[in-house]
């Protein structure tokens, strides 16, 4: 009879031991985010790594600048065709050399709605569980990993390997609810701060070569804080409006709005269908992120966003005029 | 021996780590066709670079096949031999025609490089980066990658349709919009990009995904508020 109340206090202990643990762990977990997502932004970095998705395996060589005159990057393949990506404080350009194309984007404004912080990713109901373990050498440097495994099939789940001192980003595996990796990411070389070298920032692509791509309306779109006129009348747990932008000065339909789960982020596109090229209906796909658009009366849908298929399809197959604007 | 004035800048600056690092590139034969000839130029034209060319085969053979020493032996005299009566081009001439196909002069100098990349291909299992390529790129200093982006021919690997790339296009553009407005997919920070540089865009089934929750999209949503 004595026994069975020592087990169950011996249970009860370990139980809050365990939790403890466990909200320590998270935390933890939470507070490595915070470092990386300051220190992707904020420092000078540069470095060659591999990155595979399905059978593919591609090299490619990323230079980030944060100095007096802002953020500057280059990011561009090694291996296979040339492609590259330079954003700094003009806006986003993206010289595409198989396509002999460039789409550009200009700088956007921020968005009227607060930012969501970490730490909505990390409770109950967030859709994810975040822990940290593991140690491991990555080009040459110490890196802590930190795990964000998804509890529901709305989204992906992340391994970050940041490194021991800044919290860089060093490897990087996205995976899916079954931990079946879909992409991954790891640096063979990585330079910080004063070693970087400044004149890999510049691109000798000349746009005379290329095809320029007009990115379509979004020339002319407005940051908005009102509320869409076009929405999804259900989200996946844990998701919500985080930006919103419109078109003016035309009779045109154009809305963007963006959706978060914290991490995750899906952006919705709602346009009146003109002469320009439109996304071919039904689900694309663009490196690890997912595509879905569908046609409605003389207007596309398009959802687009680093989520599984059926996030993007619930959305697009949600959205629809809402009665405020009837 | 062809005066520094005829050739462009780039091709006659004092042999550097870069050009080590091209020279590596040329025998692995992943150096584009243009920046290949331009090394071989300079093949011809510099004995300190011809004969690192030759020791770097040297030891590379050593290392893997012992005996096969002699492969490229020589190449030097085969380069110039097949250069001599050559016209070379100048500086202006390769400014202005950047992207125009290789004289026929300059093919053949390319063919004379190209026999020397197959005699020494890489061999199944072996991958840029260890042996030879080691010699080049001391471990505590960062690899510099060549851009040869300018020196590749614009009319390289179009292989879409125009509505396949007019498509991928579009999609890029809502993807750069996207990474711009959604701050949460900055956390990552180029990360998010990597997709646009990576895979070109390919239009997948209806139903992809084959899940209980991805039956229909609808009642996935309906499930997950129920939970």
């Amino acid at each position: 009879m004595k026994v069975l109340p020592c087990k169950a206090l011996l249970l009860l202990v370990s139980i809050s031991i365990n939790g403890i643990a466990m909200a320590g762990d998270a935390g933890q977990a939470r507070d490595w985010l915070e470092r990386m997502t300051a220190a992707m932004s904020q420092m000078s970095y540069q470095g060659t790594f591999v990155y595979v998705r399905d059978d593919a395996v591609e090299t490619m060589r990323i230079t980030h600048v944060t100095d007096d005159t802002g953020v500057r990057e280059r990011l561009y393949s090694v291996s296979g065709p040339h492609r590259e990506v330079i954003r700094d404080r003009n806006g986003v350009r993206c010289v595409l050399q198989d396509s002999a194309s460039v789409v550009e984007d200009q700088v956007v404004a921020s968005s009227y709605f607060p930012e969501l912080p970490l730490s909505i990713i990390d409770g109950d109901t967030s859709g994810y569980r975040l822990e940290t373990g593991g140690e491991a050498r990555i080009a040459g440097h110490t890196a802590r990993r930190v795990t964000i495994s998804p509890e529901d099939n709305f989204r992906y789940g992340y391994d970050f390997w940041l490194e021991e001192q800044t919290g860089l980003l060093l490897k990087w595996v996205l995976f899916d609810t079954d931990h079946k990796p879909l992409a991954k990411l790891m640096f063979t070389d990585f330079a910080i701060g004063s070693a970087v070298n400044m004149r890999e920032l510049e691109s000798d692509s000349r746009a005379e070569d290329f095809v320029e791509m007009k990115t379509f309306s979004i020339q002319k779109t407005v940051v908005t804080r009102s509320s869409p006129r076009w929405q999804p009348a259900k989200l996946p747990p844990g998701f919500q409006l985080t930006s919103h932008s419109h078109e003016t000065g035309t009779d045109g339909v154009y809305e963007h709005m963006v959706y978060s789960d914290g991490l995750a982020a899906v952006s919705v596109y709602v346009e009146q269908q003109g002469i320009e090229a439109f996304v071919k209906p039904g689900m694309n796909q663009l490196g690890t992120n997912n595509a879905y658009s569908r046609q409605q009366g003389n207007l596309q849908i398009t959802v687009i966003g680093e989520v599984p298929v059926i996030t993007v399809k619930a959305i697009a197959d949600e959205i629809a005029l809402s009665v405020a604007s009837n | 021996m062809v005066s520094e004035n005829r050739y462009p800048a780039q091709v006659v600056e004092e042999m550097s780590k870069e050009s080590l690092e091209h020279l590596s590139s040329l025998m692995d034969g992943e150096l584009s066709s243009e920046a290949g000839l331009f090394l071989t130029r300079r093949l011809f034209s510099d004995d300190e670079m011809c004969e690192t060319w030759e020791r770097y085969h040297l030891i590379r053979d050593c290392i893997r096949q012992p005996g096969s020493k002699q492969m490229v032996t020589g190449l030097s005299t085969k380069l110039r031999a097949s250069l001599a009566a050559e016209e070379v081009p100048t500086v202006s001439a390769w400014r202005n025609n950047r992207w125009l196909k290789p004289v026929s002069g300059l093919a053949i100098a390319a063919s004379v490089a190209l026999v020397a990349i197959v005699v020494s291909a890489p061999q199944p299992g072996h991958s840029p980066g260890d042996s030879e390529t080691a010699l080049t790129t001391p471990a505590n200093q960062p690899f510099v990658s060549p851009n040869t982006l300018a020196r590749s021919p614009a009319s390289q690997a179009v292989s879409y349709s125009p509505a396949q790339q007019a498509n991928s296009n579009r999609l890029n553009a809502y993807l750069l919009r996207h990474n711009q407005m959604a701050r949460t997919a900055g956390r990552q920070g180029f990360v998010s990009f990597v997709p646009i540089v990576a895979t070109p865009t390919t239009a997948v089934a209806e139903n992809p995904e084959s899940k209980p929750e991805s039956n229909e999209s609808g009642s996935a949503l309906e499930t997950a508020e129920n939970k």
